[in-house]
């Protein structure tokens, strides 16, 4: 019997139509926009001006505070502005725009396909992971180096690779671990070494038994040439979504449940993306910042033939990505960044791709258009679908009427914003919409809570 | 059998009688001493309960009047100097006249001003709109027209203009109750002044972006060129942020602001409307601006015909 997770989840349509397309180099557009908030926190600050000179790899944006990260050049090139730009969802982020010329990479980095085996020491992989500006490239683009280091008297006993890519359409990372699966397990013995040597799983679920096949002999073969590849895993996992989430990957790996607002390293697990270990094989081993990353173009109305898994560099316009594929598809009303569950729909295709950029997906009108709102029937669909174990229909009517103590006590801060809940509830209520409302107001009065009780 | 009713009624009186007795003696004991000036408060209040004092009902901003040394820090914008006074009179305390406010939406996003650039079709709330992104226009930072506004207001002073798509507020109903300006999730609502007569003079935008940025995502946009600031005689007006604003405790209603606007983001509402002059001096400035200000004033005058009977006499 496969592992899964033990509360909620639900069982959509994987609709991975852009598995069999093989990734892409994607041309180098004419001018880059490098967004500086490519990652959770802080946004980096610009340290170049108009009229530079910069080569790809070069940095171009420090991290400013503990929580962020650097920013590289993903092309060589003249700056030609650093200023506001409106970003995919169209609020103004600093951009540095670079017009394009030639392809030449900054010193010391290696840029061939050699794979390098012998793992340095931690203090290099550390710096070399921050140094290189890798976030983690699952979604939430948390800083990876901070992630690594957990705070003291923290132990981890699992580091978790997330293989699972469950939310449907996406096929980037079931991309990547077939065709760079080497990259990616010498990627996770890095952070084991990190980590103390814990134990490592990598958790891909049953739909994609191509992936399982191809990382199971990687390992079986890497495990033959050195002892550092002892203790990694694959664990094959039962289909359902969210499996990818944090908790519920952990969960469904090791059986531990996260407390409400805890940390995965409370319960002694770290997970990581396999694009995220990728990023940290070619940071540390290649010394290559997190420059490139692999991005779907899919939708159901995009023929076969234009479906498309993309290696982009990070600032490629979103049209630029679109005229490559021949255009938006007539039947398309709307593009997402991300999957179709958790994506955000993209109001601005002016925007750049950033280092998280996993996707662009195509939804047709039958697929967008919602549904007429009714009364809440009680039938408890939510309830059953959270994979939080929380009581959706319970807290949009608490949501509604402004109770924020309640709120708190029935745990509203603990939404992960799957969107299991709208996607179950049969009134069409927009169940999510209004909890991630209140999540945000509940979350700011704890924050402030805490500020008080601290001074 | 009548013995078991006689017993049963006995038993029941007697135990009814103690039990008032009881009662009576912890009500004694236990009573909490509320000042009666409360009540008397409480009844010159409007009785609305909407918050817009700050507290959380009119019971609570009556306990509030009746405990603070004077009503400087307590005001009920629903009833306004005339309530104030009978409070006052209550307790017997003096209260100083506060000008009447009135909720101004500081948008000029209309259709036709500024061009939508995508469609949203998410949940209609603005606050949910909001958190998602930046709105269905260019502009960033103004009205998204989902009417969170219209919901919160208690008196049914506001109400979204089918054609403008812009909500409006009625200067009659609008108790500056200010439940419209926390519920902006865009804070493009303010109360301000409702000034002499009722005219107004505001900057009805709330755009920070640059001014070309600004111009190109609405024809209507506040550029932060600063000319209004220029020709502003009292110093009433400061640019920041690319943003001019006016502040309605120094202006003085003179309109000089409103015929500099290059692109008409000044209102000046329920001035009289003049008639217009045979050869209006040539300032090429000048056209946008009235053309802008003129549905404006229209509507308004609509509600409040006050302005042309002025002009006649």
């Amino acid at each position: 019997m496969k592992k899964t997770f033990s509360i909620g989840g639900i069982h959509p349509n994987d609709s991975k139509i852009s598995s069999d397309c093989k990734i892409n180099v994607l041309p180098v557009p004419s001018t880059v926009c490098i967004s500086m908030a490519q990652h959770l926190g802080a946004p980096a600050n610009p340290v170049v001006a108009a009229g530079d000179k910069v080569k790809a790899g070069q940095v171009i944006g420090e991290p400013a505070g503990f929580i962020s990260a650097f920013v590289h050049s993903s092309v060589s090139g003249t700056v030609k502005s650093v200023g506001p730009r409106k970003d995919l969802a169209g609020n103004n982020v600093n951009h540095i725009e670079i017009a394009v010329e030639g392809d030449e990479w900054a010193d010391g980095i290696d840029m061939t396909e050699t794979i390098v085996r012998e793992i340095p020491d931690n203090e290099t992989i550390i710096s070399r992971i921050k140094a290189n500006g890798v976030v983690g490239l699952g979604g939430a683009t948390f800083p990876t180096h901070v992630k690594l280091c957990p705070p003291p008297g923290k132990k981890a006993d699992f580091l978790i690779l997330n293989g699972a890519e469950c939310e449907p359409y996406l096929t980037s990372d079931y991309r990547i671990m077939l065709e760079k699966p080497e990259q990616i397990v010498i990627g996770a013995a890095i952070m084991r070494q990190v980590l103390g040597n814990p134990r490592t799983i990598i958790g891909i679920e049953d739909n994609k038994p191509e992936a399982v096949k191809t990382m199971s002999s990687v390992v079986a073969k890497l495990k033959v040439l050195s002892p550092s590849f002892h203790g990694i895993e694959i664990m094959p996992l039962k289909k359902k979504y969210p499996q990818g989430g944090e908790k519920q990957l952990i969960d469904a790996v090791t059986g531990r449940q996260v407390k409400s607002m805890g940390l995965p390293i409370d319960v002694g697990a770290v997970v990581q993306n396999v694009a995220t270990s990728l990023a940290v094989y070619d940071a540390v081993q290649k010394n290559r910042p997190l420059v490139t990353n692999t991005l779907t173009v899919t939708g159901d109305c995009l023929p076969g033939d234009r479906q498309r898994n993309f290696l982009f560099r990070i600032g490629t316009p979103l049209s630029f990505i679109v005229d490559q594929i021949g255009g938006i598809p007539e039947e398309a009303v709307k593009v997402v960044s991300g999957g179709p569950m958790m994506g955000k729909a993209i109001s601005n295709l002016d925007a750049t791709t950033v280092k998280g950029s996993s996707s662009l997906l195509f939804l047709t009108a039958a697929q967008t258009v919602r549904k007429a709102e009714s009364n809440c029937i009680r039938c408890g669909k939510c309830t059953e679908a959270c994979p939080m174990g929380l009581e959706p229909f319970l807290l949009n009517k608490l949501a509604r009427n402004g109770m924020m103590e309640e709120l708190e006590e029935n745990a509203v801060q603990d939404c992960i914003e799957c969107g299991c809940c709208l996607y179950s509830c049969p009134a069409n209520i927009p169940l999510l919409d209004i909890i991630r409302i209140a999540k945000g107001d509940v979350i700011k009065i704890i924050r402030g809570r805490q500020a008080a009780a601290k001074k | 059998m009548t013995t078991t009713i006689i017993w049963t009624i006995a038993i029941i009186t007697l135990l009814g009688a103690l039990l008032a007795v009881v009662l009576y003696l912890v009500a004694k004991k236990f009573k909490v001493e509320e000042d009666p000036r409360i009540d008397e408060v409480e009844k010159v209040l409007p009785g609305a309960n909407c918050g817009g004092c700050g507290h959380a009902g009119c019971r609570a901003f009556a306990q509030s009047c009746v405990e603070a040394p004077n009503l400087d820090n307590n005001f009920c914008p629903v009833g306004g100097n005339d309530t104030m006074k009978k409070v006052a009179s209550v307790l017997g305390v003096e209260v100083k006249e506060k000008a009447p406010m009135v909720a101004v939406v500081r948008c000029n996003g209309t259709c036709e001003n500024r061009p939508r650039t995508n469609e949203y079709g998410g949940y209609s709330s603005c606050r949910v709109k909001a958190a998602l992104y930046s709105g269905d226009t260019g502009c960033s930072f103004g009205c998204l027209g989902c009417g969170d506004c219209v919901s919160v207001c208690q008196f049914g002073a506001i109400a979204m203009n089918p054609e403008t798509g812009l909500p409006e507020v009625d200067q009659e109903k609008c108790t500056a109750c200010g439940a419209c300006v926390k519920a902006c999730p865009k804070a493009i609502i303010e109360l301000r002044n409702k000034g002499a007569r009722n005219k107004r003079v505001f900057v009805s935008c709330v755009n920070r972006d640059k001014g070309a940025v600004a111009r190109k995502a609405c024809k209507a946009a506040c550029i932060g060129c600063g000319k209004c600031a220029k020709a502003c005689p009292f110093g009433a007006i400061t640019v920041e942020n690319n943003l001019a604003y006016i502040d309605f405790t120094k202006c003085k209603l003179c309109k000089k602001c409103v015929a500099e606007c290059p692109t008409g983001a000044i209102h000046a509402v329920n001035f009289p409307v003049l008639k217009p002059k045979p050869a209006p001096v040539a300032k090429p400035a000048e056209v946008p601006v009235k053309a802008e200000a003129a549905p404006a004033q229209k509507e308004q005058a609509a509600v409040n015909p006050q302005p042309t009977e002025k002009k006649e006499e």
